[in-house]
């Protein structure tokens, strides 16, 4: 297993938003959480690579607790892959410098080595001709094709999704869809949140479902898009339907 | 005198009006960015001798620091050469607006940006220097013109420490000439002039580093 959450809780203030989280991440699967707006999954997200401290529990990342002090947790953070819904592209950096700068800083690569690996993974996003221009000039989808090449250019053991085709059109969000697909057959390890049924349905090994503070239910998507038992599974589903 | 003289007596002028300028907007950028980069460290204690620091010399004349620091620092012992003094008052009260301009600029650096630095595994410094200065730079343009040309403009105060600058020189060439419409109106187009080649720097340094729908604040 590359990822075991156990029992991790997370409060804010007096404001307890993740009440004893468990989720498992084998190498190779594509996981989907989804759940009702401000349930924690973002949260959920940003503790398992420490962007938030948790408040308690366990997260096995290769076999090591990394909430144990004396974790580097920015060695931890380069072995995670992270796309955010708003893009989050340097806006002073060309799409090919968004890639290289992480290999450049964290890697040590050469620019010409930087240069070549960026291209790559610029090239399996199908964004190797955009590679000289800058955030503003590029579309919504292209840019969150730039974010997840520069994402991969790590070589991340995983990869996280925080809703990467909400802040986009139906049109661009096929095109997001079509590449994580394409990493799926690639077997890279991934972790989605999103609201999207389509995105979720399209790619999802297993669904899993948070509602306030805990998983409430997990399975394939036809077990969890199918009639499920839990009436806020239903409930929410039924919503999300008519809302996409 | 001739044409010639009045000349070359003007364009030496010049030459100190450019040094003394260029010496307090250096100082003003070192104090500015030093000041701006420091409060980011939020450390208490340091935030508030910082917000003192931009406070005073926010509200002091150019020409009382400068008297303080020139005429007013020998009595206690330590006298302060007349270019130094230009640039430990006109240079750090430019400063400590400069700072206001920075610090709004690094307040615009949009967080979204510094999270996925930080997801990256990028250290507190690495996005300093590879994310928030490079764009606080590009937002400070119109901040750092109206500073720079505020500097150029208060510039003609060296002469009261003896600085041989374009006032300096023309006050002389007044006195004996006794032309003084034409010899200020004179160094009026002369200041003019060295402020369009300013302009004209920071455009061009400004378009080297332009970004593609960059948006200015
Ligand atoms: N830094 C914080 N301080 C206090 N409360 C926070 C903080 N961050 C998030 N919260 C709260 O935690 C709850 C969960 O937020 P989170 O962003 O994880 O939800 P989400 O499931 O991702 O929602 P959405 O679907 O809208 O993105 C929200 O009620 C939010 O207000
Ligand atoms: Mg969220």
């Amino acid at each position: 297993m590359l990822l075991q959450v156990r029992q991790l809780t997370k409060s804010f203030d007096d404001k307890t938003i993740l009440r004893g989280v468990d989720l498992d991440l084998a190498e190779g699967q594509l996981k989907v959480i989804m759940g009702p707006s401000g349930c924690g999954k973002s949260t959920l997200l940003r503790c398992l690579n420490r962007l938030i401290e948790p408040s308690s529990g366990q997260v096995i990342f290769r076999g090591k607790d990394v909430l144990q002090p004396g974790t580097d947790v920015r060695a931890l953070r380069q072995q995670i892959g992270f796309v955010f819904q708003q893009f989050a592209l340097y806006r002073h950096l060309s799409a090919l410098h968004n890639v290289t700068l992480a290999l450049r800083k964290l890697r040590g690569m050469s620019v010409r080595e930087a240069h070549a690996k960026a291209m790559h993974e610029l090239g399996r996003m199908n964004m190797a001709e955009h590679a000289d221009q800058y955030p503003a000039q590029l579309s919504g989808g292209q840019k969150q094709r730039v974010a997840i090449a520069r994402a991969l250019a790590m070589d991340p053991a995983v990869l996280f999704f925080d809703e990467p085709t909400s802040a986009l059109d139906p049109l661009m969000s096929r095109e997001v869809v079509s590449v994580i697909k394409q990493l799926q057959l690639d077997n890279v390890t991934m972790l989605c949140v999103t609201h999207d049924p389509f995105l979720a349905k399209s790619i999802a090994d297993r669904v899993m479902f948070l509602d306030e503070g805990v998983v409430r239910a997990e399975g394939t998507v036809a077990e969890i898009f199918g009639a499920h038992a839990d009436p806020r599974i239903r409930d929410f589903f039924a919503h999300e339907h008519s809302a996409a | 005198m001739s044409f010639l003289q009045m000349f070359s007596l003007l364009a030496s002028g010049a030459g100190y009006t450019v040094l003394v300028t260029v010496a307090c907007i250096a100082t003003a950028v070192v104090s500015g960015l030093l000041v701006a980069l420091l409060g980011r460290l939020r450390i208490k204690p340091l935030n508030r001798v910082l917000a003192v620091y931009t406070y005073i010399f926010r509200g002091i004349p150019v020409l009382v620091l400068l008297f303080i620091v020139f005429f007013g620092l020998p009595g206690i012992g330590l006298s302060v050469p007349p270019l130094v003094s230009m640039m430990l008052s006109l240079g750090l009260i430019a400063g400590a607006y400069l700072a206001e301009v920075f610090r709004g600029a690094l307040d615009a650096v949009d967080e979204s940006e510094i999270m996925a630095a930080e997801a990256m595994g990028m250290s507190r410094s690495q996005i300093l220097f590879a994310i928030e200065v490079p764009q606080m730079l590009r937002f400070s343009v119109p901040g750092m013109l109206n500073e720079f040309t505020t500097v150029l403009k208060y510039s003609p105060f060296a002469y009261t420490v003896g600085i041989p600058d374009i006032m300096k020189q023309a006050l002389a060439l007044a006195s004996t000439t006794l032309r003084g419409l034409e010899i200020y109106l004179a160094i009026g187009l002369l200041y003019f002039a060295i402020y369009q080649l300013m302009l004209a720097l920071m455009k061009a340094v400004e378009r080297r580093f332009s970004v593609p729908g960059f948006k200015r604040l």
